[in-house]
């Protein structure tokens, strides 16, 4: 099985480490990945998107131009990307951001608020977390016991609150979604 | 062999110290800024020396000192920069020191763009200096691809006294996928104490590396030099031939367009096209032979995919074909990434019409 | 009284030069002082672009030739992976202070422990007399036939005290090579500098004043004479940076 996943937002939203975390965990399950990042010329604030692929076979093409799974952190994003996800896909959209848009009617959307679920957890930077347990909860695209695995390793010698906090995101993003 | 996921610039640094690389000096440039950044860090670890130089100019000419003592050196850079570098690399090959060039091009001419392009072909393969000299082009199309190339990259410079580039769009350059990486290499290369300035073993007579040569013994230089190209024909070039046995259509990328149009000949062939492909690995020698023995009595027609526009192979691939089928070309460019179903519609295009 | 023999670092050949060419005496000046320091098989000479390039041929010792301005560059490369190497670059005024700016500038601000022996004559000798960056006010040349005008060409460039502003070089000096009381200076100046780069102690720099018979079209001994009344009162010979002495 292959999917692919476009992750998609500004600078600063944690979108291209959503997307190496993801590749990570996925190698950990001994599965293949590619990740490839985008980026405009600016160092903060420009768009950021990065394409990952999962795959239990080798990865050929690492790039796609239709995506399994768009995720949308805010409205620029939405109206950029929305066209590149096959129908049937799956949409989630950072729904704390993206209020007004007209969605997609042939597609799996998943709304949820990341950044108020996030700054109620304690911290908006956890928003990429909340969106991969979205990911995880909808997809089965890794098991949740590697991506704890890999917070537990990413965030070992910060304090255990830290930790905590992106477990606890993780698993509110797993419940939405589910 | 230890596995690890990394990013293209990374990998390629990491295996460059692993194949003895113990000099780096460069320039800023995008998406070529990891190669420098992680080198800065790595090889004071493994007692090697990093520079930032104040340009392209001065750093490829620091490589060249470099490289004059016997050590394994390295620069990197993008387009733009390579064109500095020209003069460098020339001075290189008239001077007969290994070293190696890794490009990870973007889109040109000119500053051009950022964004990943593979506009640097003719550049890499006809002329990367003034004066007409050839350096091998390894054109990996994966990242392992690229760690194997880049760990052997100098075998190849020391053997024939030459410099080596490593061509590799921006988007193999800012990718991450799971590469093994080789055991370090020994660092001290053999059969250089005739002509480095390190004073290896008792060595008492002196050495020149000289960029200039009187006029006869410059001949015989070329001369020589047009013999070795002919040998890297015979013995180094590098090719992958995929499902050609049966193949009506031939497909002729490198690189990440290679694997972007593998993915769309499995789709066509899936639909009962007979469609197959010859990667170049080697950029420079080119596998002329590959696409020479083609049976052109099956062969309805070559396509040339490329990330650029024009397309800067095709010259290469028509002096193969001969006119013995049409050649058909297709890109993207400036920045402007090849994707799977581009590339599909593409070939099913010139594939379907000639039923 | 000290026998006057051609120094071991030198080939048994003509250098080469001009007659009356002070590049010569400098060569041999450098030649000389790697031989009383016993480094004649420890040198590495970066011969730059320019007639100096000349030393290419006349140079025992390890010699590596390099692009038109780029010898510091080459000669970081070389001594950052030779360490234990004496290395010096020879270079002249329109690889040094026009093409190679970059290079030497930003070599001396990295502190790159070699030495640089600058031989300034004022114009590119070996493309035929044409305007250098030291060329001086009024000095006529090929690309300037009235004489040097600092409103389209800007003045003569002073390289010693530019490098002396820069906190990394450990020792800058400039000499003059048309007296002999310069000559025995500059030999000094010279082998100060060497030992001071065997002690690991960073950048030096030695600019040597020389002139150009053939392009300045004059015979040798005017062109010394012409030296002290117009050379030497721009390029003001001296030591300007000695950090030992700063101490």
């Amino acid at each position: 099985m292959k999917q692919s996943f476009v992750f998609s937002g500004s600078g600063g939203q944690g979108i291209m480490s959503a997307g190496i975390m993801l590749a990570y965990a996925a190698i950990d399950e001994a599965k293949h990945a590619t990740y490839l990042p985008e980026y405009g010329p600016e160092q903060r604030g420009g768009s950021a998107k990065c394409t990952v692929i999962i795959s239990d076979g080798d990865i050929i093409s690492p790039l796609t131009k239709k995506c399994d799974n768009l995720i949308c952190m805010n409205e620029q994003a939405y109206r950029k990307f929305s066209d590149d996800l096959k129908p049937g896909g799956l949409l989630v959209l950072n729904s704390s951001r993206i209020k007004n848009e007209e969605v997609r009617d042939d597609v799996r959307v998943l709304s949820i608020p990341v950044d108020d679920i996030a700054l109620e957890l304690g911290n908006v930077k956890v928003a990429n977390i909340v969106l991969i347990g979205a990911l995880i909860g909808a997809t089965d695209i890794v098991s949740k016991d590697v991506f704890v695995k890999s917070l537990e390793e990413k965030f070992k010698s910060k304090k255990p609150e830290i930790l905590e906090m992106n477990i606890n995101a993780l698993n509110k993003g797993i419940e939405l979604a589910k | 062999m230890e596995k690890r996921f990394m990013k293209g610039c990374e990998a390629i640094a990491e295996a460059a110290v692993r194949g003895g690389c113990r000099f780096f000096a460069g320039y800023p440039i995008t998406p070529q800024n990891e190669i420098p950044e992680y080198l800065s860090w790595r090889l004071p670890e493994v007692g090697g020396a990093f520079v930032q130089g104040e340009s392209e100019v001065a750093s490829i000419n620091m490589v060249y000192g470099a490289a004059a003592t016997g050590k394994r050196a390295l620069t990197s850079s993008s387009g733009p920069g390579i064109s500095l570098k020209a003069e460098g690399i020339s001075y290189l090959a008239s001077a007969q020191l290994p070293a190696v060039i890794v490009n990870i091009s973007r889109g040109g001419p000119g500053l051009g763009s950022i964004q990943p392009a593979q506009s640097d072909y003719l550049q890499a393969t006809k002329a990367l200096g003034h004066g007409g000299f050839r350096a091998m082009v390894f054109a990996p199309a994966t990242l392992q691809e690229a760690v194997d190339l880049t760990y052997n990259a100098w075998d190849y410079a020391e053997r024939y006294r030459n410099p080596v580039m490593i061509l590799m769009d921006g988007c193999l350059g800012a990718i991450m996928e799971e590469v093994e990486l080789p055991e370090m290499k020994n660092s001290n290369p053999e059969d250089i104490e005739d002509w480095c300035l390190d004073r290896i073993g008792d060595r008492t007579d002196s050495h020149m590396i000289t960029p200039i040569l009187p006029e006869p013994a410059l001949e015989l230089l070329n001369k020589g030099k047009a013999m070795q190209y002919k040998m890297w024909e015979m013995l180094d070039t590098k090719v992958e031939e995929f499902m050609l046995e049966d193949a009506e259509y031939v497909v002729v990328a490198y690189g990440i367009a290679a694997r972007v149009a593998k993915e769309a000949i499995l789709r066509l062939r899936e639909e009962g096209y007979k469609v197959g492909m010859v990667r170049p690995i080697t950029l420079y020698p080119f596998p002329k032979a590959s696409l020479n023995n083609l049976d052109y009595t099956k062969v309805k027609g070559v396509i040339d995919i490329e990330m650029t526009i024009p397309a800067q192979m095709r010259e290469d691939i028509e002096l193969q074909v001969k006119d013995r089928c049409p050649v058909h070309e297709y890109g993207r460019s400036g920045g402007m990434l090849l994707d799977d179903e581009g590339v599909y519609e593409a070939i099913a295009e010139i594939v379907k019409g000639g039923e | 009284m000290a026998e006057y023999k051609r120094p071991k670092s030198l080939m048994p050949m003509a250098t080469g030069y001009c007659p009356g060419c002070l590049h010569a005496l400098a060569t041999r000046l450098v030649a000389d002082v790697i031989d009383e320091l016993g480094q004649a098989e420890n040198a590495i000479n970066v011969v730059s672009v320019g007639c100096s390039a000349l030393n290419l041929y006349s140079w025992c010792g390890d010699v590596i030739g390099s692009a038109h301005g780029r010898a510091p560059a080459v000669a970081t490369g070389v001594k950052r992976c030779l360490p234990e190497r004496l290395v010096f670059t020879y270079q002249g005024d329109g690889d040094l202070a026009a093409i190679g700016l970059a290079e030497i500038m930003s070599a001396a601000n990295r502190g790159e422990n070699f030495t640089v022996v600058f031989a300034n004559n004022q114009t590119y000798g070996m493309t035929g007399g044409q305007m250098a960056p030291t060329t001086l006010l009024g000095q006529k040349t090929t690309t300037s036939r009235d004489g040097r005008d600092c409103l389209t060409t800007g003045y003569p460039m002073k390289m010693c005290e530019l490098i002396s502003v820069l906190e990394a070089p450990v020792f800058v000096a400039r000499y003059a090579l048309n007296t002999p009381k310069g000559v025995m200076d500059a030999k000094k100046g010279i082998k100060k500098a060497f030992e001071k780069q065997l002690r690991g102690e960073g950048f030096t720099f030695i600019e040597l004043l020389t002139n150009c018979p053939t392009n300045w079209g004059m015979n040798p001994l005017d062109t010394l004479e012409y030296m002290n009344t117009n050379t030497i009162p721009y390029f003001t010979p001296g030591v300007f940076k000695d950090k030992e002495a700063e101490k």
